[in-house]
């Protein structure tokens, strides 16, 4: 039996995701085995409707979730891969477990409550989730820890690597019986000052889902965008002015704080930073809790002194911001869109000495992506007008793979198949052709809503009993060898979950059954003139150069035997010269006697 | 490096890193460029976009674009040894060192990512250190080329017709050619001779070195007004791999006008990236690298009155500066570098480690 090709296998992946590069929304389902998984569940925030949320039709027209679902996994807390979740589990209706990593189970609800607060308080929407349904949905929450085996049912498990990119996020390998599937969520291949690089083992998926917002890009070095960073900021508190970052709560903040801290010591300078208050404590007190999740570095520094508490940087206290003199502050929320760090901008907008600089996407609407797209007057409420007059910065500091970084990955867990989500197709044919070249494996990159069917190979185990082993052993030839597929016959007995492969004898007996042998008799007319006996061994003669590598005997008592095959030549009284052949086989031998019944029906040669 | 040290010296510096270096830098565009890789026995060549940030101008600040984008990307069989692009079309050829055709692709456009070769033109022999080519300057494309001065020939790349051929039994290895207008060549042989050519005329006259050493290896730079310059208008300069610089007039190749000795470590193995570029915009400002890890920049106006030998009016170290190359066994040497075509002062070059920078310097003298 030829155990590696197998009768169609595989499984298929739908991928919803927003286009474009920065915005975008993951939520991807995938069937694997008989299961359905649903990888992140993001929120696009570009849109103010109902198109934010992902189409949940795809899974079924009407009704609630839980029954198409085994599982939701969630890979880190950036909106556009969990915003949507309270939406789908309680509003749509999901009751089944979602798995997440523990520090994103943790931060998860704050960033969806701000968020939602902003949505309904500030925008006055009404088709969003509330803050009960938050908590409602965390209820349902299993954490995962990294590198550990969760059995989701007696088919499915899943496990966690490190993904890098924000702390707590995760790559997630699916594994049902044999095949396998990884999804990388959002992942980072280069080190940072407060986060590892992304690692996986060789765990050889048949799929691997990978990002590929940046796939085309050759980043600049980070030491350059630092630098540049540094630049700025020095150059702005050196004239007396001040600095405005508007960060989101967790994420990137604690990298910059980290590079200011570190700059201010070297360069021994004396302007205040600040950072939001109750940020700080909130930052601190989770980066504390979940320190294995960060770097090398920072934990082996953590034990002299706590990284994320700072010398140069101090909470902010509002009445900071009408100070006079240079000062940097970190406030949130990230898009200037509420609360202090507008607060900030408004009293600091006017003065051209001053800088904010954007740390990230803006949605449009905001007054972020206002002064990204260079307005210099705002209109606020009451009808007041702003000037915009400070210096308007945009830096990206967001932590991705690039072309290089997955291809890194690719080497790292081999998989078989690979998916890239997240870009256009026509600008990614040269690096679907760069993997397929190099790995010699098939790459997909599906359109939204788009559904790609894996094949798979998988290998089902038999177990192969001890006698058709030996007697396989018998007949010679190569060892078995994983890499070259032999044919062998055998009974392949399934019973109780078990496979077995035994010789057909076993199984009879197993089976109390008797065995058949089914012999073919065939008779060919053939006109010779010798007499019964040199007629016989002519045929053997004939025989014996057409079939080299057989063995053929010629045996007394009248007979040409080769194989199982038996030849005998009568002929009548009657008409001497004209011989029947008999031909006799078993049902093993079929091919063999049909290819000689036909050889004689030819005649012999002269 | 620190932060108040670069700012003094550079406006803007970007580093980036490529997976497999290259030795060739070409422009395809206002703001693209192709790089191909030498190393490994199959080779990318990929038309990428400078990062839009240098183009914001006023708005730099709101242009967060500062990484290059991969546009096209093909595959070539051989290293690339040189690259050139045919102006006006999506066309590029190549010449490899280990095959004996050139090949012709073409980039794209914005239906499909993938370059694919559309041609090969056939040569009389293979070059390890691959054929030198350069683009015809008619209106039909075509492309001159030869390894050695008797194979130098313009074809036509459309039918591969032979349009001209050098007439001149030498056996000399080129070093570069160039046309200086529609039917003006110059050919520079590795031992610093000048052949100057015009394709309506079948012979061509050459200009040796008066004091040629053995062992030496040269490359040429050609500075014109324009790309359908008189040869009035231009001046070539010539430099050893030890370091030896002679500028020439076009009209008088037979006795350069400038003589000098820059101050660089001669290495005959790295004689393969020996490059001298005149700036596009600064008047009578080129440029040196090939030697080591640094691109110097110098300024020609006030050479023929310095006795000793000229200090560059900038030195860019940033290939020899970075973390791999500490750490490596082996420094860094520039393969090629770049003048950006509008933007004065700023440059792009390459090293062997694969890193790429593009970077705008701060003259101390004028930009105070």
């Amino acid at each position: 039996m030829e155990s590696q090709k197998s009768a169609a296998a595989g499984f298929w992946v739908a991928a919803s995701f927003g286009a474009g590069q920065d915005v975008g929304r993951s939520c991807i389902l995938v069937s694997i085995g008989g299961k359905n998984i649903m990888l992140d569940c993001g929120m696009h925030m570009g849109y103010n409707d109902d198109r934010r949320f992902p189409d949940f039709s795809y899974i079924t027209q009407n009704g609630r979730l839980t029954e198409f679902l085994d599982c939701v996994i969630i890979s880190h807390f950036h909106l556009d891969h969990c915003g949507a979740l309270p939406y789908m589990s309680e509003m749509v209706g999901y009751d089944g477990p979602i798995y997440m990593t523990h520090p994103t189970k943790a931060i998860c609800p704050i960033l969806l409550e701000d968020f939602r607060k902003i949505t309904v308080d500030k925008k006055g929407e009404t088709n969003f989730f509330t803050s009960q349904m938050i908590k409602d949905c965390m209820k349902k929450v299993v954490p995962l820890n990294l590198h550990q085996t969760v059995q989701v049912d007696e088919e499915l498990e899943i496990k966690a690597y490190y993904a890098g990119h924000v702390l707590g996020a995760a790559m997630v390998q699916i594994k049902v019986g044999s095949e396998s599937v990884v999804y990388t969520g959002d992942y980072n291949m280069t080190p940072d000052r407060h986060l590892g690089a992304a690692w996986i083992d060789k765990c050889r998926p048949d799929l691997l889902i990978s990002e590929s917002t940046y796939a085309t890009t050759i980043r600049d070095s980070k030491r350059c965008r630092e630098r540049d960073f540094l630049k700025k900021v020095h150059e702005t508190v050196e004239r007396g002015g001040k600095v405005l970052i508007p960060v989101f709560a967790l994420g990137r903040a604690q990298e910059l704080c980290i590079l200011l801290e570190t700059f201010w010591e070297r360069m021994n300078l004396k302007a205040p930073i600040y950072f939001s208050t109750g940020l700080t404590e909130k930052a601190n007190h989770y980066y504390k809790l979940f320190i294995t999740w960060t770097n090398q570095k920072i934990r082996k520094t953590f034990v002299q002194r706590n990284m994320f508490e700072f010398k140069h940087i101090k909470a902010f206290d509002r009445s900071y911001a009408d100070n006079p003199g240079p000062m940097v502050v970190f406030a949130t929320p990230g898009m200037l869109h509420a609360g202090q760090s507008l607060l900030i901008f408004k009293k600091w907008a006017g003065n051209e000495k001053n800088m904010v600089i954007m740390p990230g996407y803006c949605v449009q609407g905001t007054v972020g992506h206002k002064i990204l797209n260079g307005q210099k007057k705002l209109e606020m409420e009451g009808r007041a007008t702003l000037d915009v007059k400070l210096q308007v910065e945009y830096m990206s500091f967001s932590a991705h793979a690039d072309a290089k970084g997955i291809m890194q990955l690719i080497r790292m867990a081999e998989p078989r198949n690979m998916l890239l989500v997240h870009g256009e197709a026509k600008k990614m044919e040269f690096l679907k052709d760069k993997i397929e070249q190099e790995f010699s494996i098939s790459c997909y990159m599906p359109a939204n809503g788009e559904t790609t069917s894996i094949v798979t190979n998988p290998s089902v185990p038999v177990d192969i009993s001890l006698n058709l082993l030996k007697r396989e052993m018998a007949l010679g030839g190569p060892l078995p060898d994983a890499k070259r597929p032999r044919t062998m016959h055998g009974t392949l007995i399934m019973k109780d979950n078990s496979l077995r492969l035994v010789s057909p004898e076993q199984a009879l007996k197993e089976l109390g059954l008797s065995e058949h042998q089914l012999r073919f008799t065939c008779r060919v007319q053939l006109h010779d003139p010798h007499s019964d006996n040199d007629t016989l061994g002519r045929i053997y003669t004939h025989l014996k150069s057409v079939l080299k590598t057989y063995s053929i005997q010629h045996v007394p008592d009248g007979t040409v035997i080769v194989e199982s095959i038996v030849i005998k030549v009568t002929s009548s009284a009657e008409e001497p010269n004209l011989k029947v052949i008999l031909l006799s086989w078993s049902y093993q031998d079929e091919e063999l006697g049909s290819f000689l019944s036909t050889l004689l029906k030819k005649g012999l040669p002269s | 490096m620190g932060i108040s040290s670069l700012k003094a010296r550079y406006k803007d510096l970007h580093v980036f890193q490529l997976e497999h270096p290259t030795k060739v830098i070409e422009w395809t565009g206002d703001k693209n460029i192709c790089v191909a890789g030498y190393t490994g026995s199959r080779s990318e060549i990929l038309e990428l976009l400078l990062p839009l940030k240098l183009y914001a101008g006023e708005n730099q600040g709101l242009c967060a674009e500062r990484d290059f984008k991969v546009q096209h990307g093909g595959f070539s069989e051989e290293p690339i040894e040189s690259l050139i692009h045919i102006s006006g079309t999506r066309c590029v050829v190549t010449s490899g060192s280990s095959s004996s055709t050139l090949q012709i692709w073409d980039i794209g456009g914005d239906d499909s990512d993938v370059i694919k070769r559309t041609g090969v033109i056939n040569l009389k022999s293979t070059s390890v250190k691959g054929c030198k080519i350069a683009p015809g300057l008619t209106d039909e494309p075509a492309v001159l080329h030869g390894s050695c001065i008797s194979e130098v020939q313009l074809t036509e790349i459309a039918t591969g017709r032979v349009l001209y051929t050098v007439a001149k039994e030498s056996s000399d290895s080129v070093s570069g050619l160039q046309f200086v207008n529609a039917c003006v060549f110059l050919i520079c042989a590795s031992d610093g001779t000048l052949f100057m050519g015009d394709t309506r005329d079948p012979s061509t006259c050459h200009y040796p070195l008066e004091d040629s050493k053995s062992g030496l290896h040269w490359a040429f730079g050609l500075r014109s007004d324009s790309s359908q310059s008189e040869p009035s208008g231009c001046t070539v300069a010539r430099l050893s791999s030890s370091g030896h610089m002679l500028l020439s007039d076009l009209r008088n190749l037979q006795s350069p006008f400038c003589q000098t000795q820059l101050n660089v470590q001669h290495d005959a193995s790295k004689n393969d990236f020996l490059n001298v570029s005149w700036a596009p915009v600064l008047d009578r400002c080129l440029s040196v690298s090939g030697f080591d890890g640094t691109v110097h920049i110098y300024n020609t106006i006030n050479w023929s009155t310095e006795g000793q030998s000229p200090q560059p009016v900038f030195s860019h170290r940033g290939h020899e500066m970075s973390d791999e190359a500490k750490y490596s066994g082996s420094p860094p040497v520039v393969t090629t570098h770049s003048w950006h075509q509008s933007r004065p002062k700023t440059i792009l070059s390459v090293a062997t480690d694969g890193s790429l920078h593009v970077w705008d310097w701060v003259d101390k003298i004028t930009d105070r």
